[in-house]
């Protein structure tokens, strides 16, 4: 250790430093200009000259790579010092007069002009380049000439393969000298120097070798890309580690080949966008203004390249007038052999258009082209029709072509409408709605596995077990299953997860580890003492908030006894050090400023738990996502911020108070209700994985809406199939079946429901932890085309049970005309019901193949064969089952005349009235939800307009309720086909399993609590709580009867009662009046 | 709030979703601005000197 | 200070308005640095009283939002 004086006072730094590095530890401010941390100092731009005073006289030397020795006096702040270095940048000026960095530098030191004579040049000689370029272990270029000579060069001016194009020496260049376009351009010749295209944004921004792959990705930590990283290219740079505060990186790290024990493999490999860059027509790779829907939603992120401004790619101008292309690689077998319907594309270009209007203003044109929009999802035909009342166009026509403008950026298009008529258009900016499709290394892998695929390369699976691969104890789930959406996909994993359990489910928690739980320690009473960690988040606060200063400021507030900062409070290290830190200190109350609560507020309160602290008894304050990153360029105010923020945090937490959380066990019995496939296969998981269920059905008998139905889209026998399921269901020893009965009430919460099951007089008492709604729907009775009016007019399900039944009229029939949508996409309904197109298509098809002179007619106003059902939509085709569209302003109709059965309809290319005499006319008609308001009532879950349940989370919590322990599954949900209502049946069972596994559950601490004593029990909150968790305690009891009181279980903790509560009775623990007061008084 | 002598302008309400950042920098900026033109809170504010 | 900032009172609402003003954070949007953050559990647990609590402790402006 050496002791020298800075400034005048002591500092202390290791042998063999130099003056800067020990400044800098001290906050002593040096410029420099030719200094890198990573690379050995040179002294050659001088700027950071200062006075040393050796005992005998003083003299000027270079901060950067002076060493410092015992005794020494530097000062770097006097006259004698400014003037050099004002000279310094004088003369640098007067070499290089253009340079952006010299004129703020010559302002900062007061020169407006320099009195040398001025030269054109742009480099300062600082020789960074060159030393960065011998780290890189290339050494390419060299400081060659002497004096005046002197240039950055290559030796001998010849251009040499030892530089690799990698772009480190313009990295460094301070002054412009060396950029990547002249790198290009005059020194390497052969190779391209290009910024490393970003994966996340689509290629539309550049990325570095160490990257985190998008902001929020899971875990948050950098990653090197070996395949750019100089070090795996040279063995030299390694830059990075002398940066890494933490010493993190380690570049001898080797990939490693873990062996596991599994009992079953789940497949969610996910599908690979098309690449349309083989389409010559749309010239995708030609044009930047012709982008992928994947790179239009990045540029509309405001985490994206242009941060969310719409803005086209080659001139940065805003978009008047944007198109986008249905279909492009989807139901394509000409250009490319893609069958299917990707699913997903419509709804994802009809939600692009409308952001696209939200960003850009209403007066932005959006053109939809396309073959058949397919909203078929839940809310998803009402969405469309909104971006119709928006102003979004939708052309029904496929494109051919794209042509540059000449001269411009834009593109023009031609294309055909139905009527025949030609129109050209000019668009600033096309999309192309690309689609879903298996990438080849999964193809690969599906080999090696030995599982079968389909022919469109998805996996195979079949129709009563959607999510299990032709590979026993190979499930699959999402898009490698097939085209779809976030929600059937979310519904997919959990169904495999559900499936792989009912596998393993005796080696359910034989690999867990129990925590060991500290016994909390009593602080009640006690005065606050209370811990305060800044966090410096790597620089991402420290680099902006003068995090010491925060927390020298902390130490300033009423009963905090310890402070300190931390280069990241959330690793697991300070992890130990906090609760050494608590213990040692005896603190009972702690603040962590650092980043989000909604991020790592469980993480600290586990910490606290840890030392014996209740958990409770902390607060968080974000100085991070909502300061340090937000206010980047007003440091002083950021830090002024955080201490404002930090000190409201204090304020809280002193009142503070430990919280219980109520432990409820969980009932470990299931009832499903509903006996419909989608029930069945919901009370088959639950009883496979172990748990004792009940099955309720309303009807005598089981299988709801297959027993009316006849084949799948598979080809599968449904009866014989249904057959089979009801079996097992009846085999089941942990499945009771309840039939004829129905729910007379539901009374408890998660873990501890109780219910009276009423069945034909008798009524019967079962408690259950959890619950399914798998009520299902049922097809809609048409109120027009004449049904009733004639045995001919039926419904499809009335169709199927004739092929069922093998109905001899069957093989006399020689026309049949299908009509879609009847009853459903209409104002009254306006939801699609997803099973009719591919059900009219496959049971036209059955009619063809039983009669092929038949004439067969589906009279459409889209067709939605989703997915994989699209082959069976072309089959049709081919079998010469004819299409005909119509709208819902025009629409066919069906008379009878003469005891002829006639249905009138507009040919939708010839524009001339058509009439079709027929022997059948099937109504796809819609699904109906039976709007069980009772059942709603029972659970307290809500109802959509239409009459179908609503679910926690349209994407991400399709298969459950809000109300906790309460599941949803089938037709109840929205229309679906078997295939979807199974895995949705057995996604239900998964989601409830989580929490039957559990056996017991933690409620929240902070939820509402009634002072008794005050309440006047007017009832308010009863009736206002979303979750039904306040009511009167009953009047015969002992205590406070007729009060309210809120049930822990139920409440989440919103404090919409206790803002409503007249006689201020309810506090909300954790957000109590007194806390939020304090804060706002600490404002 | 003209109850109270404070100016309408001073509180404003919004409705944003998480998934809202753009929307919510807009109306920290609207807000900001709303009562920077206001100027300093006068009324109503706890006199200091005879609270202490 | 040479220019007056009023300081603003913004109580948000833990899963929408706070959601997304760590989201503002994450994509580094940059906004005036004058608001100062109360976090609540939903805007149901507002009350009056809050709002008039900040003016009266010299906030110069309140904001909610959920």
């Amino acid at each position: 250790m050496i002791t020298f004086k800075l400034n005048g006072k002591e500092v202390q730094g290791e042998e063999g430093q130099y003056i800067l590095q020990v400044a800098e530890k001290y906050g002593v401010e040096i410029p420099t200009m030719c200094h890198h941390k990573a690379l050995e100092p040179a002294g050659m731009c001088r700027l950071c000259t200062v006075e040393m005073f050796d005992g005998r006289r003083s003299r000027f030397v270079t901060a950067c790579n002076y060493p410092i020795w015992e005794g020494m006096q530097i000062f770097t702040d006097t006259e004698e010092v400014h003037k050099g270095r004002k000279l310094i940048v004088e003369m640098l000026l007067a070499r290089c007069p253009e340079v952006p960095m010299l004129q703020d530098l010559a302002k900062k030191y007061g020169i407006e002009k320099s009195r040398f004579k001025a030269e054109d040049d742009d480099c300062i000689l600082c020789g960074l380049c060159v030393r960065m370029c011998q780290r890189m272990g290339n050494n390419a270029i060299e400081l060659t000439g002497r004096g005046i000579e002197m240039v950055v060069d290559t030796p001998f001016h010849v251009q040499t393969d030892f530089c690799v194009a990698c772009g480190a020496c313009a990295s460094v260049c301070p002054t412009g000298h060396i950029t990547l376009e002249k790198i290009n351009q005059n020194v390497t010749s052969r190779k391209n120097v290009r910024k490393i295209p970003s994966e996340y944004d689509m290629g539309l921004k550049g990325r570095k070798p160490i990257f985190v792959p998008y902001a929020q990705a899971v875990p948050n930590t950098p990653a090197i890309d070996r395949d750019t990283c100089m070090h795996f290219k040279t063995g030299g740079c390694k830059v990075c580690t002398e940066f890494c505060g933490v010493n993190a990186i380690k570049h001898d790290m080797e990939d490693e080949i873990l062996e596991l024990d599994v009992g079953s493999i789940i497949l969610a490999t996910g599908f690979e966008p098309f690449d349309p860059s083989k389409f010559d027509n749309y010239g995708y790779a030609k044009h930047p203004n012709v982008v992928t829907a994947m790179e239009f939603e990045r540029i509309l992120s405001a985490s994206g390249p242009t941060m969310g401004h719409l803005v086209r790619s080659s001139d940065h101008k805003e978009p008047k007038k944007i198109a986008w292309f249905q279909c492009v690689g989807s139901r394509d077998i000409n250009r490319c052999d893609n069958a299917h319907c990707s699913s997903v594309c419509c709804m994802y270009a009809i939600k692009e258009s409308i952001i696209a209007k939200e960003h850009s203003g209403d007066d932005l044109d959006c053109a939809v082209f396309y073959m058949d929009i397919r909203t078929h999802g839940k809310d998803f035909e009402r969405y469309y029709e909104r971006a119709k009342t928006q102003g979004v166009r939708f052309v029904r026509s496929r494109v051919h072509t794209i042509n540059p403008v000449p001269e411009t950026d834009d593109l023009e298009v031609r294309y055909v409408l139905d009527s025949g008529e030609l129109v050209k258009e000019t668009f600033d900016m096309i999309v192309l709605s690309i689609g879903l499709q298996t990438p080849p290394e999964l193809i690969q892998l599906a080999n090696d596995l030995n599982i079968d695929l389909t022919t469109g390369n998805f996996c195979k699976t079949d129709t009563f077990s959607p999510v299990q691969t032709s590979r026993e104890g190979i499930f699959v789930c999402g898009a490698f299953q097939g085209p779809k959406d976030i929600p059937q996909s979310v519904v997919d994993s959990s169904a495999a997860a559900s499936a792989a359990g009912e596998m393993l489910s005796p080696a359910r928690n034989t690999l867990t580890k129990i925590k060991e739980v500290v016994p909390e320690v009593n602080v009640i009473g006690e005065r606050p003492r209370i811990g305060v960690f800044v966090c410096n988040c790597g620089i991402n606060i420290g680099g902006v908030v003068n995090v010491p200063g925060v927390r020298d400021y902390a130490k300033t507030l009423p009963y905090v006894e310890y402070v300190t900062d931390n280069m990241y409070t959330c690793s697991q290290d300070t992890q130990e050090v906090m609760k050494d830190i608590i213990t040692k200190n005896r603190l009972n109350r702690i603040v962590v400023a650092a980043c989000s609560p909604k991020t790592h507020e469980p993480l600290f309160r586990e910490t606290l738990a840890d030392t014996g602290l209740n958990k409770y008894l902390f607060e968080m304050t974000n100085i991070r996502n909502q300061n340090s990153w937000v206010h980047k360029n007003n440091p002083d105010i950021a830090t002024q911020k955080a201490k404002d923020l930090v000190r409201m945090a204090v304020t809280k937490v002193a009142l503070k108070e430990p919280l219980p959380e109520a432990e409820l066990s969980i009932g470990q019995t299931a009832m499903v209700i509903g006996g419909g496939i989608t029930g069945m296969s919901t009370a088959l998981s639950f009883a496979r994985q172990g748990y004792e269920t009940h099955l309720i059905e309303n009807t005598d008998r089981l299988g709801g809406n297959a027993l009316t139905l006849y084949k799948t889209w598979k080809g599968e026998n449904i009866q014989e199939k249904l057959k089979g399921l009801i079996d097992q269901v009846s085999r089941e020893e942990n499945l009771k079946i309840h039939l004829n009965t129905t729910l007379a009430s539901v009374e408890g919460f998660v873990g501890n429901f109780k219910s009276t099951l009423a069945s034909q007089g008798k009524e019967d008492v079962i408690e259950y932890g959890v619950a399914v709604i798998a009520t299902g729907a049922s097809e809609f009775k048409p109120v027009e085309y004449m049904y009733g009016k004639d045995p001919r007019i039926v419904t499809s399900q009335e169709l199927d049970r004739k092929l069922i039944g093998n109905d001899p009229v069957l093989n006399s029939l020689n026309t049949a005309v299908f009509i879609q949508c009847v009853g459903s996409r209409e104002p009254e309904r306006p939801y699609c019901s997803r099973v009719c197109c591919t059900h009219s298509v496959d049971s036209a098809l059955e009619l063809k193949r039983r009669n092929p002179g038949m004439n067969v007619y589906i009279l459409n106003r889209d067709i939605r064969t989703y997915g994989e059902r699209e082959t069976l939509y072309k089959e049709a085709r081919e079998a010469g089952i004819i299409f005909i569209r119509f709208t819902r302003e025009n629409k066919p109709v069906v008379a009878i005349e003469d005891g002829v059965v006639k249905v009138k309809v507009t040919d939708h290319i010839l524009g001339m009235p058509l009439e079709i005499e027929t022997d059948l006319v099937n109504l796809a008609s819609a699904v109906i939800p039976p709007r069980d308001e009772k059942l709603a009532q029972f659970f307290k879950v809500p109802l959509n307009d239409d009459g179908f349940f609503v679910e926690r989370h349209a994407k991400l919590g399709p298969s459950e309720f809000a109300t906790d322990g309460v599941f949803l599954a089938g037709l109840a949900h929205y229309p679906k086909p078997i295939d979807e209502s199974i895995a949705q049946g057995m996604a239900a069972a998964s989601r409830a399993v989580t929490l039957l596994a559990q056996k017991t559950i933690h409620t929240n601490g902070e939820i509402a609590k009634v002072n008794p004593a005050l309440c006047s029990s007017c009832g308010v909150c009863i009736s206002i709580c979303p979750y039904k968790a306040p009511s009167f305690i009953p009047d015969d009891a002992r205590f406070f009867p007729g009060k309210a009181e809120i049930n822990p279980a139920l409440c989440k903790g919103c404090g919409l009662c206790v803002a409503s509560c007249r006689s201020g009775a309810i506090g909300l623990k954790g957000f109590d009046n007194d806390q939020i007061f304090a804060m706002i008084e600490a404002i | 709030m003209d109850f109270m002598g404070i100016e309408r302008d001073r509180l404003h309400l919004s409705w944003i979703s998480s998934a809202e950042a753009t929307k919510f920098i807009d109306v920290v900026g609207e807000v900001t601005a709303a009562i920077k033109a206001l100027g300093p809170n006068t009324n109503f504010v706890k006199n200091k000197a005879k609270a202490a | 200070m040479s220019e007056w900032e009023p300081k603003i009172a913004a109580f948000l609402c833990n899963w929408c308005s706070y959601g997304a003003a760590d989201l503002a954070g994450v994509s580094r949007l940059q906004y005036p640095p004058n608001i100062r953050v109360i976090r609540i559990p939903c805007t149901g647990r507002m009350s009056p009283k809050f709002i008039l609590s900040a003016f009266r402790n010299g906030a110069d402006g309140v904001w909610v939002s959920g």
